[in-house]
């Protein structure tokens, strides 16, 4: 019987019941979604690469790897498997500006990848090629087809046999300032090492992959007794697939907690106050079942299992929401899963959200039995009288003379924005949680805006970029940097410690390239010294004006640099002028020309292995930031309606709470109008307080995840006044609409009925 | 002089199947200045007789005309306004706004009424002065029906409307009352409407209309009794 009182219960305060569920269903949702998000990314993407066997530690040497090298690293019984390895940028024959990425590997169970179309793969083949999945599906290529790729004058004629996904090629870019890999135009596919060496006539493996569980100095001492000198060693961390999959679940962890955390309390404490006034509102009718011999403990049970129905509802359509908002990230033809080319992606939930989700259940459970439990202590007969709130009492600031000057209005709604403290309390975090959250939001928009603005827009000064072959000589770089009138530049490995780095050295005529230093200005490039990125600044803990010493790979020369400046950059790497390294005779050759040409008009010589336009470089990162931007989108349209639900939710509260007096108000003679504009007035206040704590609040958030997600990025806060704006009239028109929502019923109001006396 | 007049009023609500008339074509006129007592058991249709002399409630058939004006025609915010401009409510459960001040319940009238008396005026009259910057919760009930009388009074509205002005106060606190909204309606010149089933309140009143089962049975003009002559 009890069974069916629930179901009135629901039915009666079906606006509370309702706005519950979509509370808890919202706050659970985005939680899940984005933790589901970055969890399902690390167990893909761990699975992948240990599918594929990817390799921990990759050693580079330009003069190449004999068997014998291969076999000394393999004897060594820490090391599990090895395999020689080759990379080559190919041109795609008759398309133009098309590029594949040609690796021969001697063992595939090293650094292998899936077939997922056509036959596995073979050996001994000596025509066949397999290439990336995306690759095909971007271009039409199917399996079957012919393929002509080009590499310096040598042609590889190739069927594609089959078609793939590498876990070396997981995060597929062209070089390191192609943030987001663009399969039209470049992909990568494995070839026979038969196959190449009968293509070449001679035999090059400038790489050793290594399957080991080692540390890296560990690691290096082996390589070092194996080769008697230095050789560039790449841990896993330092390629470009791993550590872009770990830069996006670190980001998406960073998303997924503190902005969620935030709904997830906001949607709590509404039910808290939420509960406690429904039950408040049942006053009498738990009185009536007192009254009836009805024990405390099925009463308790009754409202108890009330808010148990609130909360596994909401539980499970939160848990499907999160799957929905994480599948939404991920779907297939976003540019998560562009950047990040794994097979059949499925969606993970880490343990940690079933724990949350039960903690939540019971929580909320608890709630209500709470609720209840208090109400039950008093005795049936003061149970049966209708709930009256708490006198009021004089606030210290009535005695102020400015009190006196304010309407009737604005007396009426602080007065009862006091005595009911809760739902003011409540109201005020529901605005500060929204508030805060599009702040936050919007501003990671900004600063990314910021970021690009500064270091694509201000800080590249060229059109183009031209990338030069290897085995170029001195006088056609020249003649190029002549012809285009060009900056250039070249990179060379080395290490810090252990630490492989980039040393970029910059002969800059022009300016086209400039480095903006920590305080976010253009540092002009001295002779004297060298400029560190941020990153390697701290993990060195170097400050200008100290020295460091380098290792250049094949070598066990050290070089001692001084710090003159620490800039912001995409890539850990020190810059310093050709002049410097002249003085510190550093041998590097040239292989980048910047020049103010565009790119069409740059005639495809010998000497050219490709151009890039810098607006190409701004569309990957455009592309790069559709990522950040979708999580951006859904995370304040969930605010807003959690915003919507919990204000409407308190705003039917404060109606019905001032209900009576609205009655007498309206007896008196207050038009409709006026009575809108009271509530409406009070709603205001209370959204000022919200956004003025909420946008504080905001801007906390947003340093944490800057900082949070700089490690990758090396951004500054940046926050345009235009988002401030921004924020403030989506949070006033979200608090406006719901109170307009509310306050349109009073029309209903029954004077009448509000007004009997009591028989 | 008339200031209002019901011509064939009816008031008819409906509950599902139930259809109850609460007023069944009632037609009557009261004059200015005078002290009416409508008088009927709980459920004769007094209280809705009240509410739409007020202006709380329109009638489902019928006119009740004002100053010429078909009230019952008037939309909602012109029922307003006259509500603000003519009448003033006094209840049994007083409807003060618990949030607001004895003096801030009286001023809240600014907002609507061009001309109002002064709060600390009114106050004064009903002796409320020295607790003008109380919270009605800290009044007694007889307290707080003052209160109330001062705001209707503060209005300076033509018609004082009261449902059981008395209902919740015991006996001695109710004839107090009584005698004050006698004095009040006399100083201010008001015409009242008290709505009662207490027979003794009739004793007082210039005019008494008897109301059963939605219709008036008796309306009589008599000469009034003063509070004091009255055993209560």
């Amino acid at each position: 019987m009890l069974f069916k009182k629930i179901w009135r219960t629901v039915l009666m305060y079906k606006t509370q019941f309702i706005s519950m569920i979509i509370m808890i269903s919202l706050g659970i949702g985005i939680f899940l979604g984005f933790n589901v998000e970055w969890y399902s990314i690390k167990e893909n993407v761990e699975n992948h690469f240990e599918v594929t066997n990817f390799a921990d530690y990759r050693i580079y040497n330009e003069f190449g790897f004999t068997e014998d090298d291969l076999i000394k690293i393999t004897e060594n019984k820490e090391v599990k498997r090895a395999s020689r390895f080759l990379a080559i940028d190919t041109d795609v024959k008759y398309k133009n500006g098309k590029t594949i990425t040609l690796a021969i590997n001697e063992n595939e169970d090293i650094s292998g990848f899936i077939v997922v179309d056509g036959e596995k793969y073979n050996k001994e083949s000596i025509d066949g090629i397999w290439l990336s999945k995306s690759y095909a599906k971007a271009n039409n290529v199917s399996v079957g087809d012919k393929i002509t790729l080009i590499y310096e004058n040598v042609e590889f004629k190739l069927i594609v046999k089959g078609l793939i996904h590498a876990g070396e090629y997981l995060v597929n870019v062209r070089d390191e300032t192609q943030l987001m890999p663009d399969y039209s135009t470049h992909g990568y596919g494995y070839i026979s090492p038969k196959m190449c060496f009968d293509t070449l006539g001679f035999e090059y493996y400038p790489q050793i992959n290594v399957l080991s569980s080692l540390d890296k100095s560990q690691f290096k001492d082996i390589v070092k007794k194996v080769f008697g000198k230095t050789l560039i060693i790449l841990s896993k961390d330092e390629n470009v697939s791993y550590a872009g999959c770990k830069g996006e679940i670190k980001e998406g962890k960073t998303m997924g907690s503190i902005l969620p955390a935030i709904f997830l309390f906001v949607a709590s404490l509404t039910m808290v106050t939420t509960m406690h006034r429904l039950v408040v509102k049942e006053k009498s009718q738990i009185g009536t079942l007192k009254a009836l011999g009805f024990k405390d403990r099925r009463i308790v049970l009754h409202y108890t299992f009330y808010s148990f129905m609130v909360a596994i509802i909401g539980a499970v359509f939160g848990l499907g929401l999160g799957h929905i908002i994480a599948s939404f990230i991920l779907k297939p033809s976003g540019a998560m899963m562009v950047y990040l080319d794994v097979p059949d992606f499925k969606l993970y939930m880490p343990d940690f959200c079933i724990v949350l989700l039960i903690v939540m259940v019971l929580s909320l459970t608890l709630i209500g039995y709470l609720s209840v439990y208090k109400m039950l202590k008093t005795p049936a007969a003061e149970t049966l009288r209708p709930y009256t709130p708490k006198n009021i009492k004089k606030v210290f600031f009535e005695d102020i003379d400015f009190w006196d000057k304010l309407g009737f209005g604005a007396k009426w709604n602080i007065r009862d924005s006091l005595r009911h403290k809760s739902r003011t309390f409540m109201s005020i975090v529901g605005v500060i949680g929204c508030a805060g959250i599009v702040i936050a939001s919007l501003g990671i928009n900004d600063t990314m805006d910021a970021f690009l603005e500064l270091n694509y827009n201000k800080a590249m000064l060229y059109n183009s970029k031209i990338n030069l072959v290897k085995s170029v000589s001195q006088d056609n770089i020249n003649n190029l940097i002549e012809k285009y009138n060009g900056d250039s530049s070249a990179s060379i490995h080395g290490q810090i410690e252990d630490k492989a780095i980039s040393i970029d050295i910059y002969n800059l005529e022009n300016n086209y390239v400039r480095f903006n230093n920590i305080d976010n200005r253009f540092e002009e490039l001295k002779d004297n010294g060298a400029y560190i990125s941020l990153r390697i600044a701290k993990e060195f803990d170097l400050e200008v004006g100290d020295s460091f010493s380098i290792t250049l790979y094949g070598s066990d020369k050290t070089y001692m640099l001084k710090i003159n400046g620490i800039i912001r950059s995409l890539s850990e790497s020190v810059v310093i002028t050709s002049k410097y390294a002249g003085k510190l005779n550093l041998p590097y050759s040239i292989d980048t020309i910047y020049t103010e040409t565009v790119s069409n008009e740059i005639f495809l010589e010998d000497s050219i292995l490709n151009v890039q336009s810098k607006q190409a470089l701004i569309d990957t990162f455009d592309r790069f930031l559709e990522i950040m931007n979708l999580i951006i989108t859904i995370l304040i349209i969930i605010a807003i309606i959690l915003g919507i639900v919990v204000l409407y939710n308190l705003g039917i509260m404060s109606y019905t709470e001032r209900y009576k007096e609205m009655a007498t108000l309206k007896v008196v003679g207050f038009k409709d109008k006026q009575i809108a504009q009271l509530l409406v007035g009070q709603n205001i206040g209370i959204t000022i307080i919200g956004i003025v704590l909420g946008i504080p609040l905001g801007v906390i958030i947003l340093d944490y995840l800057v900082i949070s997600l700089a490690s990758e990025y090396e951004m500054t806060m940046v926050l345009n006044v235009a988002t401030y704006l921004i924020c403030i009239l989506i949070i006033m028109g979200m608090s406006l609409f719901v109170s307009f929502m509310v306050a349109r019923k009073n029309k209903n109001i029954d004077m009448v009925e509000a007004l009997k006396g009591i028989d | 002089m008339k200031i209002i007049e019901f011509e064939n009023v009816s008031k008819i609500y409906t509950n599902g199947n139930n259809i109850l008339k609460a007023l069944d074509e009632v037609s009557f006129s009261l004059e200015e200045g005078k002290f009416i007592v409508i008088l009927g058991p709980s459920g004769a249709g007094k209280s809705t007789l009240l509410n739409l002399l007020g202006g709380l409630d329109s009638p489902s058939s019928g006119k009740i005309i004002y100053q010429g004006k078909d009230i019952a025609k008037l939309s909602n915010d012109e029922l307003a306004e006259y509500r603000a401009a003519t009448v003033g409510f006094i209840f049994q459960s007083y409807n003060l706004i618990p949030t607001l001040t004895v003096k801030e319940n009286i001023m809240l009238i600014n907002e609507v009424v061009d001309k109002p008396f002064l709060a600390q005026e009114v106050l004064k009259e009903v002796g409320l002065l020295e607790h003008m910057n109380k919270f009605p919760s800290e009044l007694s009930g007889g307290e707080q029906q003052r209160v109330s009388i001062a705001r209707a009074i503060a209005k300076n509205p033509k018609i004082l409307l009261c449902d059981e002005p008395t209902g919740a106060l015991d006996s001695e606190t109710g004839v107090l009352i009584l005698k004050l909204l006698l004095k009040m309606a006399k100083t201010y010149n008001k015409t009242i409407v008290i709505v009662t089933h207490n027979q003794n309140i009739a004793k007082l009143a210039d005019i008494v209309v008897k109301v059963r089962n939605g219709k008036i049975t008796s309306f009589k003009e008599q000469v009034p009794l003063s509070a004091d002559e009255v055993e209560w």
